[in-house]
């Protein structure tokens, strides 16, 4: 089989075509030492389970950088609190390093009590932290003990693995074993629920909260978008837990289900075939016949409401392709939604996809298309010029690279600036994927001053041509044959 | 004076930093080079998290390798990834050199880099390898600006070399705009004074739409470059902070150095000219004169507005000291200063503008913009001056923010902002005497004399901050 692009030896079967042999691209390995990877840590990859969380301070137990650049990055949407926006860290210093950090961390989290009260304080270790054997768990404990307030240790250290998926674990493991189960509700419903694996980015979560409440349904708490530790803390009593984004959360729901015997569902509301399905799964679980044709009429108005609006966009948007590289669940969340608009994704791939992933990945896409796994950025680059796709989504990183080869793009991480989720959502999602692919700076991309100057000197040649060939004609009336 | 590195509510936390960390710096610097790749050895979040908030800054691409270490570099030590980095990045991407900056993790356990940089060039003797340039960036001193310091030095420390004296001088710019070395490049043209630039991120991080853009940097300061600036008539540094090459070319090389101040504001840019023409003989022509007479017209045409505004300014030690004497020769009232990196230096620069300008500000050298925060609460502000991380105070303290700095994401053009030599100059202070007309003043630009409404005071908050769409 001929590899997708010219790439190292050993990279070649990380990238493979659906339907031509295996389908699932080899993943879950290291990168490569050299390349210009699109992965993190393993401490960004708990950062970012937890960061949504908004009445909590998010304390990182390391030098400036690893909290410098991952402050207030995720793009989540807060309707109370934004304590969660701020950025703090112990600032460890060459002497914390050499005696230890522990008595700066227990200092500083006190600190933070007092100026802040927050719900919570989560405590990320960092590379460093863990070399220098700092036990960060002790110094949680006891300025717990000290202040009162929830302090959480976060076993992060970045270097841990080559994946941020265990990053998503670890995050999940400091609200299972610190924060849930730690309250009873004042009261619970039949219908009470999580929702998990949302982390309201660009207020995703507001395009499915109105739904789920109109159709009777009472949320508990949501992990992490938009909520407080102590709706978290109550988590336990929910009857169901439904999961958005698969890559990150499933974990949690899957020790919730094997400590609380709380049954999962996954959903997905990007697109409107998988909002529907979402909803009539939650009601077909209840088993309440109210329920059940209350939500009949929410996904009849839904729908309803959709129509009209994404005519327009669809129309100039059927038979484009998509590229989707991503951080995980994206890569195949979003194919239907896409192919609801009349697009064709041609390749989807993720950066830290382990085979599982891979598995959703090649169930959802058609035959033909490309699925690849850890793409660097050389690659990326020779993917997007052979394969020419109308559209890539991925994150911030990969944006340029798009839009320097005169690629559209949209961003479907942090930066996202309109929420997608939902029947709503499907509206701006078409909006927005439309404003890039059909703009017409596009075709403008690929012109240059060269091709004026060809031009011209084309028209030149032509009109000396064609003087030229008007000196040399003969004058009207075939003169020529009378002389 | 009123120095102090934090406020007193507050002794151990950094609560919203205004310094990053080391190999930022490191990176930074490099961005400069011509067809040369960063790398930084340590976890794969160092150089992603660096690249994320490099990119969406520029808006260009920006490409740092990793050594992507894992739990097992812990144990034994990242040399096997460092060589297996240095051969990948020979074989695919065949730059001219390489620049390896270290990180937290690599300096705790102890790689030796320089050692195992060696060692790859002795495996690879029958190889022509790329310049391989190490550099020790631990994370837990300093800040980004020293970074950039050592990874400088390492340049010329590496590649200089003594040969023929040429005329050029040597120009370390500090962490400045792109469009700000444009603006330092034309007064050294306008002088007729060659120059090498270290490092000149002019067009690399303000690049047109073409897919070049994408293979390593074809512009930016070359290797030959660097090794020329031995030979150099002499090196000025425009941040006092970054002054470690030139003084190692002084001492190793007899090139004369000169370090600051950075040419922000009239007396800067004469400062700076007056040091060039220190180091080597060139004539003021009348096209400079005239630049420096177009500022003061603008300061002059600006200065009801702006006068006794007062204005808080955060951001690296040599920009917010080179701002304040800015601000101040334009008439207004600095009153709260911070920068995040711990400096002597910046104290000591700030004493002497506060006594030249018979200003007292809040000094904070090593502070957080939680600190600065507290201090504009104490002290008042009219404007902000720095970097996006700021729109939450401006907000709050309902005064407009001035984004100039790094980083700015929720805003297009950072790398187009220029304010110094005179024509930056120009253009900061039409830029904000404009921000404070559409702040304080109504539409036919006459000062708003009633209280603001509640109303005006949300309006004007969301048409400011609003970048995320409300749904």
């Amino acid at each position: 089989m001929e590899p997708v692009i010219e790439t190292f030896e050993s990279r070649k079967k990380h990238m493979c075509v659906k339907g031509e042999g295996l389908s699932i691209p080899v993943c879950d390995k290291a990168s490569m030492p050299g390349t210009v990877t699109q992965r993190t840590c393993v401490y960004g990859g708990a950062r970012i389970v937890l960061m949504p969380i908004t009445d909590s301070i998010h304390l990182v137990h390391g030098p400036i950088g690893c909290a410098a650049c991952t402050w207030d990055i995720r793009g989540s949407k807060s309707s109370r609190e934004d304590l969660y926006k701020k950025g703090c860290s112990t600032d460890l210093q060459e002497k914390d390093i050499i005696f230890g950090g522990e008595k700066k961390l227990f200092e500083t989290v006190l600190e933070l009590n007092r100026l802040f009260n927050p719900g919570a304080i989560f405590v990320y270790a960092t590379c460093v932290a863990g070399v220098i054997g700092d036990d960060i768990k002790a110094v949680c404990k006891k300025a717990q003990k000290i202040t009162g307030c929830r302090v959480i240790p976060v076993q992060s250290e970045g270097f841990q693995d080559h994946n941020k998926t265990k990053g998503h674990w670890i995050g999940g493991d400091a609200l299972l074993d610190y924060v849930i189960g730690t309250r009873e509700p004042e009261k619970t419903t039949p219908f009470d629920i999580n929702i998990v694996g949302e982390f309201n980015v660009a207020g995703d979560l507001w395009g499915i909260k109105p739904l789920l409440e109109e159709m009777g349904v009472n949320i508990i708490s949501t992990m992490s978008g938009d909520s407080h530790v102590e709706e978290i803390a109550q988590a336990h009593r929910a009857k169901l837990n439904i999961v958005q984004c698969q890559k990150s959360s499933n974990y949690v729901a899957q020790k919730m289900k094997k400590k609380y015997g709380m049954p999962f569902l996954k959903v997905n509301f990007f697109g409107l075939d998988q909002t529907v399905n979402s909803l009539r799964e939650i009601a077909d679980f209840f088993d309440d016949e109210e329920m059940i044709q209350c939500t009949e009429k929410i996904i009849e108005k839904g729908l309803d409401e959709v129509q009209d609006k994404i005519q327009d966009y669809k129309e100039r948007l059927t038979g484009k392709k998509v590229a989707l590289y991503v951080g995980g669940n994206k890569a195949w969340s979003l194919v239907r939604a896409f192919e609801e608009l009349g697009m064709d994704v041609m390749m989807s791939g993720t950066k830290n996809g382990i085979r599982e992933d891979y598995e959703r990945i090649k169930e959802t896409v058609r035959d033909g298309t490309i699925i690849v796994d850890d793409a660097n950025s050389t690659e990326l680059v020779r993917l997007l010029k052979k394969y020419q796709p109308d559209l890539l989504i991925s994150g911030a990183k990969e944006k340029y690279i798009s839009l320097k080869l005169g690629i559209p793009f949209c961003d479907f991480n942090h930066d996202r600036i309109s929420a997608f989720a939902g029947f709503k959502g499907f509206v701006s999602f078409a909006k927005e994927v439309d404003a890039s692919v059909s703009s017409p700076v596009f075709n403008l991309t690929s012109t240059s001053l060269y091709d004026i100057s060809n031009n011209l000197n084309s028209e030149k040649n032509l009109k000396t041509e064609k003087s030229s060939d008007e000196a040399l004609s003969p004058p009207s009336g075939g003169d020529k044959h009378e002389s | 004076m009123n120095h102090s590195n934090c406020h007193p509510d507050k002794k151990f936390a950094v609560v919203n930093p205004s310094k990053i960390c080391q190999p930022m710096g490191a990176v930074q610097a490099l961005l400069g080079v011509k067809d040369t790749m960063p790398l930084v050895h340590g976890s794969q979040g160092c150089s992603t998290y660096m690249r994320f908030q490099l990119t969406r800054h520029f808006r260009e691409p920006i490409e740092v390798a990793s050594t992507s270490l894992s739990e097992k570099t812990v144990i034994y030590g990242g040399e096997f990834n460092l060589m297996k980095a240095l051969k990948n990045i020979t074989e695919k991407q065949t730059p001219r050199m390489i620049a390896v900056a270290s990180s937290c993790l690599t300096e705790t356990i102890g790689d030796d880099m320089a050692g195992i940089v060696e060692k790859f060039k002795d495996a690879n003797l029958d190889q022509d390898l790329p310049v391989i340039i190490p550099v020790s960036t631990p994370s837990y001193t300093e800040s980004h600006v020293e970074g950039y310091n050592r990874t400088i030095k390492a340049l010329v420390e590496h590649l200089a070399i003594k040969s023929v004296s040429n005329d050029k001088i040597n120009i370390i710019t500090g962490i400045i705009s792109p469009a700000d070395v444009t603006q330092v490049k034309d007064i050294l043209k306008t002088l007729k004074c060659n120059s090498i630039i270290l490092t000149d991120t002019s067009e690399n991080l303000d690049g047109p739409l073409t897919e070049e853009t994408l293979s390593l940097y074809e512009s930016g300061t070359s290797v030959e470059e660097i090794e020329d600036t031995a030979n150099s008539l002499g090196t000025v540094t425009l941040s006092k902070h970054v002054n470690s090459a030139g003084v190692f070319l002084e001492k190793k090389f007899k090139v004369n150095s000169i370090a600051g101040p950075l040419p922000a504001g009239l007396e800067n840019t004469d400062e700076f000219i007056k040091n060039l023409c220190l180091l080597g003989d060139y004539e003021i022509p009348k096209s400079l004169e005239k630049d420096r007479g177009r500022l003061l017209d603008a300061m002059v045409d600006a200065h009801s507005y702006n006068y006794h505004r007062k204005v808080a300014i955060f951001g690296d030690p040599d920009f917010v000291s080179g701002m304040t004497r800015f601000t101040a020769e334009m008439g207004m009232i600095p009153s709260v200063v911070c920068t995040g990196t711990k400096s002597k230096i910046f104290n000591e620069d700030m004493d002497c503008i506060s006594r030249e300008k018979e200003i007292s500000p809040v000094i904070l050298a090593g502070g957080d913009l939680y600190d600065m925060h507290q201090a504009i609460k104490e002290r008042g502000a009219d404007i902000l001056i720095g970097n996006s991380y700021g729109a939450s105070m401006a907000q709050e303290e309902n005064i407009p923010l001035f984004r100039v700095g790094f980083p700015i994401f929720d805003r297009l053009g950072a790398q187009r902002i220029s304010t110094l030599g005179y024509q930056g100059g120009i253009e900061f202070v039409d830029r904000i005497t404009n921000t404070i007309l559409d702040f304080y003043y109504d539409e036919a630009g006459y000062e708003i004399i009633e209280q603001k409404t509640k109303e005006e005071v949300e309006k004007t908050k969301k048409s400011q901050y609003s970048t995320m769409e409300e749904i």
